[in-house]
């Protein structure tokens, strides 16, 4: 999981400022755990497109594609695919 | 009590048991004796107050101004208790309000008695309390409502509302000669209703806890210790306070403790938990009331309600006391549901001393189906499908973030129900693209490694989504509180909250 490390450091900063980067876990669910929000999704998705240059308009967006680190990290390597095939 | 007023049952005492503690402050005891005379000296410093009206007496918790108050009902003037912390310009404004003059500054009255050995003042030989019958509709005390900024609103209490409520209060919690009962609260705040006057009416012991000393756990539980305390009513607070202590020093119980209150907040589900252990003998009873009715109603606490750790019910109405729930529209609910809550009690006020008096607080019933008048409590409140009601919250705690009707102290009761979270607060703060979000700052127990991810998913699996705050913040040190102990809203946003922070 080449991004991992970079979306927990996003995640702790920007919603669990108290708890080191380690201590969240690939799977811990973000939504049914009350970390991430609807206005913490849009905060996700604006860091997305800038950091990875993915078009969120070209993709679908689904919540359940942001609930925890490796479903985030699926959904950069998803979009990622998308766009070298559209290139 | 023989049926006589607060003042007229106290000076009996005197005559019949002189040698009775009345008092205990600071390990020293002040029997009836003592008291009586101490207020029949200063009754002179009363009647130098100028004109007829309210005096001024600030509640700097003593035997003394115990005494004065006293020295106040023997003279037919209305007390003003104004809190010992309020600020001059606030002090003169309360005044005004309230039509009071100050009494006149005096300090050798506070001289202990022990001065005095060979005085031969006769107990209850002290002028013309009978004289003409005291009129029971005139206030005796002026109380003051908490609130942490502004100025504190002035509630006239009536000599017979004062009597109904030590008649209730003596019986309910079996407060008579031989009884000790622990005085936590201020002399200001209600809740010295039962404390300190029904106690002294009823010739009990009133074991006076100094305001300086009210911060520390261990004081109080030595304090219950050392005195046998029977009947203890306090804020959740010192509940908390005990029980941790308690944990601390492994004090294991105060077996002397008949009946333990609970009042004036909702008490965390952690620190009811620890209470029949604190309290193996005691009867723990959720009281409810305002400033403005006095206490309401009254719950006993069962045990599987304490090991449940869970929210309490109001309970009954007391004897003559009666509730309303009424919703936004102004229907008396009748069945389940969720509204404000309306109380009349035999105990309350007439209405509010100066500029307060316009504030419409106090009403005819909503459908006109008595002439009792009602007080609009502003506390939201549940009644359950089996009728019994619980606290919701306040009306003016309601607040809407991103379209979403959400109260922030049930945010507050379920952070609160975490057993490493000794104290929270939740507020909605002005955010440039939500408009407001919640924001919450909790409190850990010590050495808890407590973190948000963990917090919230508890919050996450209580409440609504739209309810669990975005932003959430942890602290090791006590949040501001307010005298009435109260958590101070306005400090936890510059502390927590603030750019800096």
């Amino acid at each position: 999981m080449p991004h991992a490390q970079a979306i927990k450091e996003f995640i702790v900063e920007e919603f669990l400022p108290d708890m080191p980067a380690r201590d969240l876990a690939d799977h811990d669910d973000l939504l049914e755990g009350g970390v991430i929000d609807s206005l913490g999704l849009l905060k996700v998705i604006a860091w997305l497109e800038d950091r990875y240059d993915i078009n969120t308009d070209e993709v679908d967006l689904d919540p359940e594609s942001f609930k925890s680190v490796a479903a985030i990290e699926a959904f950069i390597a998803d979009a990622s695919r998308t766009r070298a095939e559209a290139a | 009590m023989g049926g006589g007023t607060l003042v007229e049952e106290i000076g009996a005492h005197a005559r019949r048991a002189p040698q009775e503690t009345a008092l205990v402050w600071h390990g020293e005891e002040v029997t009836y004796g003592d008291l009586w005379r101490r207020a029949g000296r200063a009754r002179a410093r009363v009647a130098d107050t100028p004109g007829r009206g309210p005096v001024g007496v600030p509640a700097v918790k003593s035997p003394g101004t115990i005494a004065l108050v006293l020295a106040c009902m023997l003279e037919r003037r209305p007390v003003l208790l104004p809190s010992a912390t309020l600020g001059k310009d606030v002090l003169e404004q309360l005044y005004e309000q309230a039509g009071a003059v100050p009494v006149p500054e005096r300090p050798d009255d506070d001289t202990p008695d022990d001065d005095t050995p060979d005085d031969d003042t006769p107990y209850g030989d002290l002028g013309a309390t009978r004289d003409t019958p005291a009129d029971l509709e005139a206030p005796v005390l002026l109380l003051t409502t908490s609130g942490s900024t502004g100025l504190p609103k002035i509630v006239p209490v009536a000599g017979g509302a004062v009597d109904r409520f030590t008649a209730w209060a003596a019986g309910a919690f079996g407060i008579g000669p031989g009884t000790n009962v622990l005085n936590y609260a201020p002399l200001n705040f209600d809740l010295c209703l039962l404390d300190v006057w029904t106690t002294l009416a009823y010739g009990g012991r009133v074991v006076l806890v100094d305001p300086d000393q009210a911060m520390s756990g261990r004081h109080l539980l030595e304090t219950m210790e050392r005195h046998d305390v029977h009947v203890v009513q306090a804020v959740p607070m010192f509940h908390r306070l005990v029980t941790d202590a308690a944990r601390e020093h492994r004090t294991t119980a105060l077996p002397c403790v008949r009946h333990a209150m609970t009042t004036g907040d909702a008490l965390p589900g952690p620190v009811l938990a620890e209470l029949p252990r604190l309290f193996p003998k005691a009867r723990l009873h959720n009281v409810y009331g305002c400033t403005e009715t006095n206490d309401s109603f009254v719950h006993e606490v069962t045990g599987e309600q304490a090991a449940a750790a869970a929210a309490l019910p109001l309970g009954r109405p007391l004897p003559g006391a009666d509730a309303l729930v009424v919703t936004d529209d102004g229907t008396v609910l009748e069945g389940p549901g969720s509204g404000e809550l309306w109380v009349t009690t035999p105990f309350q006020t007439s209405g509010y001393l100066g500029a307060a008096a316009a504030r419409p607080v106090f009403a005819p019933h909503p459908t006109g189906a008595d002439d009792r008048r009602w007080y609009r409590t502003g506390d939201l409140v549940h009644r359950g499908a089996d009728g019994a009601l619980t606290l919701a919250g306040r009306t003016d705690f309601q607040v809407k973030v991103r379209g979403v009707r959400i109260n922030v102290q049930e945010v507050e009761h379920v952070l609160l129900a975490h057993p490493e979270v000794t104290e929270a607060a939740v507020l909605a703060l002005p955010d440039e693209v939500a408009g407001r979000l919640l924001h919450a700052v909790a409190r850990r127990t010590p050495g808890s490694g407590l973190n948000s991810l963990t917090l919230r998913g508890h919050l996450a699996r209580g409440l609504p989504r739209a309810a669990v705050p975005s932003v959430l913040r942890f602290t090791d040190e006590p949040l501001p509180r307010t005298s009435t102990g109260k958590v101070d809203r306005d400090r936890v946003v510059k502390d927590h909250f603030t750019k800096e922070n």
